[in-house]
């Protein structure tokens, strides 16, 4: 498993990469983030805004290549020079929340990932490819793009299986098992016409400060979770937790696991957890940790209660 | 005032009447072409005309055109050159090629000694590694220059950056997901070097300065013409160029001066906008262009370079086993945007580095042939470093033209043969002679700041195909005569712009853009080429001297 820890208490842009081939479902995926966000600022640098298809009603204001949306949204066209766009994005003040990056569908996405590690406000969440149910037999086998296509699979911390109602269920489950035996540590789900539980794909929302909801309040996730045939759990974790332990317990349940977020403490001090496909990021924090812990992943996890058991046993 | 310019020896490119010695210019144009005895009926039909003999020592061509060539080497000497080759910078001087890593060191701490404000960013380009044994630089030799403050090299492909201390310090460099585009030592240390756009974009997001911020700027475009200037060069290309809103305005500007001495080719970047609003753009652009200043060819990046490893190649692939390289944009989506511009009747310049790519793009080509038919298009294959006989003969077939990256035999030749692409593939690198043989128009180019602008040395390359070691890349069926690489550097690459009824040879009724050398390149030969002195260049007519050169 992949661990990195940042010390800054600077405002952190949490990036996430959506990278697929062209005709996966990119643009699908992102309308639906972008009017769906649920409070968060994101801001997409997107491929082609036009694409996007955004309902007009929900446009506040257009200048250049940037288009304000009124939920607070921010979308830009990165033209062909992704380093410039993102750097203008990251000039810009107040910072998003979110940073969302469509890749094109020949980029290299841990190339785009690399800016994240040479920013010092900006921390990559994750890499998010879209696999197309429908055409993977093609763009497994294409001449010229093969090599491509797995690239992108290689690179992609979760793997979203799109357009899953346009096939067969077993020829799903086929490319899903396939999918699983090359890479058993990527978690996967299933996304159809752009629409996921938005926690899934830029990671779960937790309280920072005290405790002001009563334990197993799940409100902070959609209602979509269980329509997505995907799981969630949420706990207010009392005692303290150390980081490792906390790794550890997570990685016990790969790749079942697709987001899991925690505001936590241990002997180090406050911290907040946010766990993306396989990689985990911990956040020093000057708060009073709620203990609250949330996390989201497929119906394989093991139930609510031997769940309780893993994470509340380990905080004491 | 109408002038007859007496000279030694004039080429003149033009079928008709390939050597002359005297030249007649009148409204910027040229009058006629003869000898000495055609004087008297042109002073008759025209006079009176003034006799200049200024050059009467001198060896005149048509106006070098430089086919392949960014704006950004205007904008690089404001920075410090440290490459490996001597470079000369747009006043003439000629900056020594530093041969170890030791030397760059020296020479940056040199100029970090006698600056006005030694706190501001250093910056250097033109580093090239690969021609140093042993070790690379390090974060730490750049401290050396300064720790202070922020100290930058910028390496000749432009794609790779090393930093200093202070700059990775900013940055914070995280030593998350050990990315191939940060090179670490064994410690897994970061060393200083950054791959892909990564340190660029690290040195703008810590210095706050946008080391190419300045891409068109007056003071850019003028630098820019003062190196063509001084390699004889009247019409560069500057190939791509986003031109975003209101850019256009401000280069006419500067190229409409008659002291600008250069014609300016912009290259609209084709995939800067989405296939519509693309079109549109270069609509929108035709009526901004001028005599000096076009907009009148589109640019695509299909893929990327040989040497870094990112250019897409058929198998074999890589020589040393590196995994193919990267597409900068989709086949499918370059053949959208190749049958948009085709519909639109614009002609379009692709990068191809890889053969590979080259196919790919020749298949777009033709389906957007297929929809859209065209027999003038003229597009032309940027690069095409790989092409093989049988690509050459069905860019023949589809009217496709090429640009040569000739400098490339030189430069990289040895690295061809012994890492990228072995020993067979390399000997038909930059298959002038082939390309030639097959029918296809042919350009040559510099791609500077890539490599330095200076088409007589292009020519030099694809004449005598030795790298800078003296290896020799393939045998006689790939080399060009002189008088071949002399035209593709003229009406060539005139014919890959669709200028060549104006330019590019001396004949009657054409523009009086003219070279003016030191020497006949005919008679020097091949050998001596690229040694030959370039005096300085008239562009419409008017006389423009190079720095540091006799006249």
């Amino acid at each position: 498993m992949n661990q990195t820890a940042s010390h800054r208490l600077a405002p952190n842009v949490s990036l996430t990469i959506i990278a697929g081939f062209l005709g996966s479902g990119k643009t699908s995926l992102l309308n639906h983030l972008l009017t769906q966000s649920g409070g968060r600022k994101i801001t997409a640098l997107v491929n082609d805004f036009g694409a996007l298809n955004i309902d007009s009603e929900l446009i506040e204001a257009q200048h250049g290549n940037q288009v304000s949306l009124t939920n607070g949204c921010i979308c830009c066209s990165i033209g062909d020079d992704l380093m410039r766009s993102l750097a203008d994005i990251m000039r810009q003040d107040p910072l998003p929340d979110h940073l969302i990056i469509e890749a094109s569908g020949v980029a290299d996405p841990t190339r785009i990932a690399a800016y994240a590690a040479v920013d010092p406000q900006l921390r990559l969440d994750g890499i998010v490819t879209l696999v197309d149910a429908a055409a993977h037999q093609l763009h497994a086998q294409d001449p010229y793009l093969a090599d491509n296509y797995h690239k992108q699979i290689e690179a992609g911390h979760m793997l979203l299986i799109s357009k899953p109602d346009l096939v067969e269920d077993s020829q799903v489950e086929h490319l899903e098992a396939k999918l699983r035996a090359s890479y058993p540590k990527t978690p996967q789900a299933r996304v159809r016409h752009g629409h996921l539980p938005i926690e899934v794909v830029l990671g779960l929302q937790a309280e920072t400060g005290e405790q002001t909801t009563p334990p197993h309040a799940p409100q902070i996730l959609s209602t979509q979770i269980e329509d997505h045939g995907l799981a969630s759990w949420s706990a207010h974790l009392h005692g303290g937790l150390s980081r490792e332990v906390l790794a550890e317990k997570i990685s016990s349940l790969t790749p079942h696991v697709l987001r899991a977020k925690g505001v936590l403490r241990d002997a180090q001090g406050a911290y907040a957890l946010h766990y993306a496909g396989g990689r985990i990021h911990f956040e020093d924090l000057d708060v009073q940790p709620s203990g609250h812990f949330v996390l989201i992943g497929k119906p394989e996890l093991p139930n609510a209660q031997a769940l309780s058991d893993l994470f509340q046993t380990a905080s004491a | 005032m109408s002038t007859i310019y007496q000279a030694k020896s004039i080429r003149t490119m033009d079928p008709h009447q390939p050597h002359a010695t005297h030249i007649a210019l009148k409204d910027r144009k040229i009058l006629a072409v003869g000898t000495a005895q055609d004087v008297a009926d042109w002073q008759a039909a025209w006079g009176p005309l003034e006799l200049n003999t200024d050059f009467a020592d001198r060896t005149l061509l048509p106006g070098f055109i430089e086919g392949h060539a960014h704006m950004m080497e205007g904008l690089l000497w404001d920075y410090h050159y440290v490459g490996y080759y001597d470079r000369e910078g747009p006043d003439g001087t000629i900056w020594p090629g530093l041969k170890s890593i030791d030397d760059v060191v020296a020479h940056l701490k040199q100029i970090q000694a006698t600056r006005n404000d030694p706190s501001e960013p250093l910056i250097a380009w033109g580093f090239d590694p690969i021609y140093f044994e042993g070790r690379r630089m390090t974060g730490a030799d750049l401290d050396a220059v300064s720790g202070e403050c922020p100290v930058a090299v910028l390496h000749a492909s432009l794609h790779i950056l090393n930093a200093n201390n202070f700059i990775m310090d900013a940055a914070d460099v995280k030593n998350a997901d050990n990315s191939e585009y940060i090179r670490r030592d064994d410690s897994g240390k970061p060393t200083g070097e950054f791959l892909g756009q990564l340190g660029m974009y690290m040195a703008m997001r810590t210095t706050n300065l946008d080391l190419l911020a300045a891409a068109s700027s007056p003071k850019t475009l003028q630098t820019f013409s003062q190196v063509a200037r001084q390699t004889g060069v009247t019409t560069c290309t500057d190939l791509a160029n986003p031109v975003p809103e209101g850019a256009e305005v401000a280069m006419r500007e500067t190229v409409e001066k008659d002291s600008f001495p250069m014609r300016l080719v912009v290259a609209f970047q084709g995939n800067s906008l989405p296939p519509e609003e693309s079109v549109a753009r270069m609509q929108a652009l035709q009526d901004k262009q001028s005599d000096k200043l076009r907009f009148s060819l589109v640019k695509f990046v299909a893929d990327g370079s040989i040497q870094g490893f990112s250019a897409r190649l058929k198998w074999p692939h890589y020589y040393n086993g590196a995994p193919n390289g990267l597409w900068y944009i989709e086949p499918d989506r370059l053949r959208e945007y190749l049958t948009a511009f085709t519909q639109a009747g614009f002609q379009c310049h692709v990068h191809t580095n890889g053969d590979e790519c080259t196919e790919v793009t020749l298949d777009a080509i033709e389906d957007a042939l297929r929809a859209h038919p065209w027999p003038d298009h003229r597009h032309t294959l940027q690069h095409c470093q790989m092409a093989s006989r049988a690509h050459f003969k069905r860019m023949k077939t589809l009217g496709v033209g090429v640009n040569l990256f000739s400098n490339h035999l030189y430069y990289w030749g040895d690295e061809h043969r012994a890492i990228t692409m072995g020993p067979e593939r390399a000997g038909r690198l930059d298959d002038a002679g082939g390309c030639l043989e097959e029918g296809v128009p042919l350009a040559i180019h510099s791609d500077a700041p890539v490599t330095a602008l200076a088409p007589l040395f292009t020519a030099w390359c694809a004449v005598n195909r030795v790298s800078s070691t003296g290896v020799a890349l393939g045998g006689e069926s790939e080399k060009i005569s002189v008088e071949q690489a002399l035209y593709a550097i003229t009406m060539g690459a005139a014919y890959s712009l669709k200028m060549d009824t104006e330019i590019g040879s001396l004949e009657v009724g054409k523009r009086a853009d003219i070279t003016i050398l030191a020497d006949d390149p005919i008679e020097v030969g091949a050998q001596d080429l690229k040694d030959i002195s370039v005096i300085g260049t008239m562009v419409d007519g008017l006389v423009h001297l190079n720095k540091g050169r006799d006249a």
